[in-house]
């Protein structure tokens, strides 16, 4: 069984086409329901058509880019820092989960975190979030979400490997100014990526998020 | 705008007691020259209406948990969160006061030592605002990590409180006159208190409406866009229930006013006072749970 001083996510969102294999498999390995949804991926969609005053001829400026998102298992968690029942915890390969014997459901920590990761299951009464699929790692298997792309676009690992693989960003729109959690996570930027705070564009599907 | 029902009741309600309490001491402060025997004759039944309106507070806060009988696991948590600890404040400020009314009842302690309750109960319930109000500076929410959270807690806490002891003063009195329990000196008692109640309500809406337009300034001015949006919906998509609270907070305190105008040119009848006692404190009383209900709504995370 892999061991990992911190693990983290790689998202290539150059290559990825928002087909959302990834949400499905999650939702899937966990048996989430309907309004649970530990991986998502948010569609940034900005830009106009524009008429060029000049020659009368028209200009598109308009993009789309795909942000696939679970939790990043950050190194500054504000959900662990918040919660009050200490149920929300870093443990075992610096996976941040929810022990639910332990928490009582105040959804502080949905409130707080940048992500969206921790979400309420009411019928547990109960938070939930990825546990990075930790079944499958301690069978030397990889998580479901990074399994399931069919354009292979997720990737996961050693956080310092993967930084020294494939760079250090990780603020891009949608996604909130890193320095506030320190995620885990590493992003090839799309061609038409905005960073974090210097957005045009919004979220299309907000209602998936 | 209900969703977060049960958490506006409970801040609204646990501001309120502490601000009853601290109003409550100011009285026996400011009154020090009445004798202490009419004092606490019409003061105490105001003091015992505050425990039950902290426990209402405190158990409604337990009806948004998804598992509210592990309630007491919010406790584990002091060394980081601000929750932990706002509900460790809550339930000492309840335990304070709650020992410290029971003194009251049967006279236990000496009165310094009461004293002495008194004024560290009042300190833990305005110690009690302030982590409510660092419960909500998250600094992912840019509308809530503001000074002016702090000022909005205070201002509630002390607007309701000024108006909760007002009724109750007034309610206490008028049961009494009714009994046939008459006496001069509590009744005078009773109007100087009104009058300090006006002019300190007064005060604390001067504070509020300094507040609030930098407030809203501040967040139209921001850098960043969840801010924006919380202004968005406070102004544009909730900008009646904006307004009507406002207005409801203002109409509150002119009754006030009106009667401080009254007052300085002849006394005003018992009736009189209890309308006005009454009506100010509904009125501010609708105006700050909207007020609340709209804070709870301008909730916008950065990110996504």
């Amino acid at each position: 069984m892999p061991t990992f001083k911190q693990i983290g996510f790689y998202v290539d969102q150059s290559n990825c086409t928002g087909c959302k294999a990834c949400q499905i498999a999650c939702k899937d390995k966990h048996d989430n329901p309907v309004g649970v949804s530990w991986r998502r991926v948010a569609e940034y969609t900005g830009g106009s058509n524009e008429t060029d005053t000049a020659d009368g001829s028209f200009r598109t400026n308009v993009f789309t880019y795909y942000t696939s998102m679970a939790c990043n298992h950050c190194a500054d968690p504000i959900c662990v820092e918040v919660c009050p029942s200490t149920a929300m915890h870093k443990g075992e390969n610096g996976i941040v989960s929810v022990d639910p014997d332990i928490c009582i459901g105040c959804r502080y920590c949905e409130m707080a975190c940048p992500y969206s990761a921790p979400q309420f299951d009411a019928a547990k009464g109960v938070m939930t979030k990825c546990d990075f699929c930790a079944d499958f790692l301690a069978e030397g298997r990889d998580p479901a979400c990074v399994a399931s792309c069919p354009s292979r676009v997720l990737d996961y690992g050693e956080i310092d490997d993967l930084r020294a693989k494939y760079g250090t960003e990780s603020g891009i729109e949608p996604l909130p100014d890193p320095s506030i959690t320190r995620p885990n996570l590493v992003i090839t930027p799309h061609r038409d990526a905005q960073g974090s705070g210097h957005g045009t564009g919004a979220v299309a599907n907000p209602e998936e998020i | 705008m209900l969703h977060e029902l049960p958490l506006v009741v409970f801040t609204v309600f646990a501001q309120m007691s502490v601000g009853s309490f601290v109003v409550l001491g100011l009285i026996h402060i400011v009154g020090f020259r009445v004798p202490p025997k009419v004092m606490d004759r019409v003061s105490d039944p105001a003091l015992f209406a505050i425990g039950p309106l902290l426990v209402l507070g405190l158990a409604a806060s337990t009806l948004h948990l998804g598992t509210p009988l592990r309630a007491a696991n919010a406790l584990r948590h002091l060394q980081s969160s601000w929750l932990s600890r706002e509900i460790l404040v809550g339930i000492l400020f309840a335990g304070l006061g709650a020992a410290f009314s029971f003194c009251q009842w049967r006279k236990w302690l000496t009165p310094r030592l009461r004293q002495g309750l008194a004024v560290t109960t009042a300190v833990t319930g305005l110690v009690l605002v302030f982590f409510i109000s660092r419960v909500y500076s998250l600094r992912t929410v840019p509308a809530w990590d503001t000074w002016h959270t702090a000022i909005r807690f205070y201002s509630t806490t002390f607007l309701l409180g000024f108006l909760a002891v007002g009724v109750a003063l007034v309610v206490t009195q008028g049961i009494r006159t009714r009994r046939g329990d008459d006496d001069p000196q509590a009744s005078r008692l009773i109007v100087s208190s009104l009058r300090g109640i006006a002019v300190g309500s007064i005060l604390v809406l001067g504070v509020k409406f300094v507040g609030m337009p930098s407030y809203l300034g501040g967040l139209a001015t921001s850098g960043e866009g969840a801010a924006h949006q919380s202004l968005e919906t406070v102004a544009g998509t909730y900008g009646g229930f904006s307004l009507t609270q406002t207005i409801l907070v203002f109409a509150g305190v002119a009754v006030l006013g009106i009667f401080l105008a009254q007052l300085s040119r002849r006394a005003v009848s018992a009736r009189a006072l209890g309308v006005v006692a009454g009506s100010a404190f509904v009125l501010v009383l609708a105006g700050e749970v909207i007020g609340r209900m709209l804070f709870y709504a301008s909730m916008v995370r950065v990110g996504m």
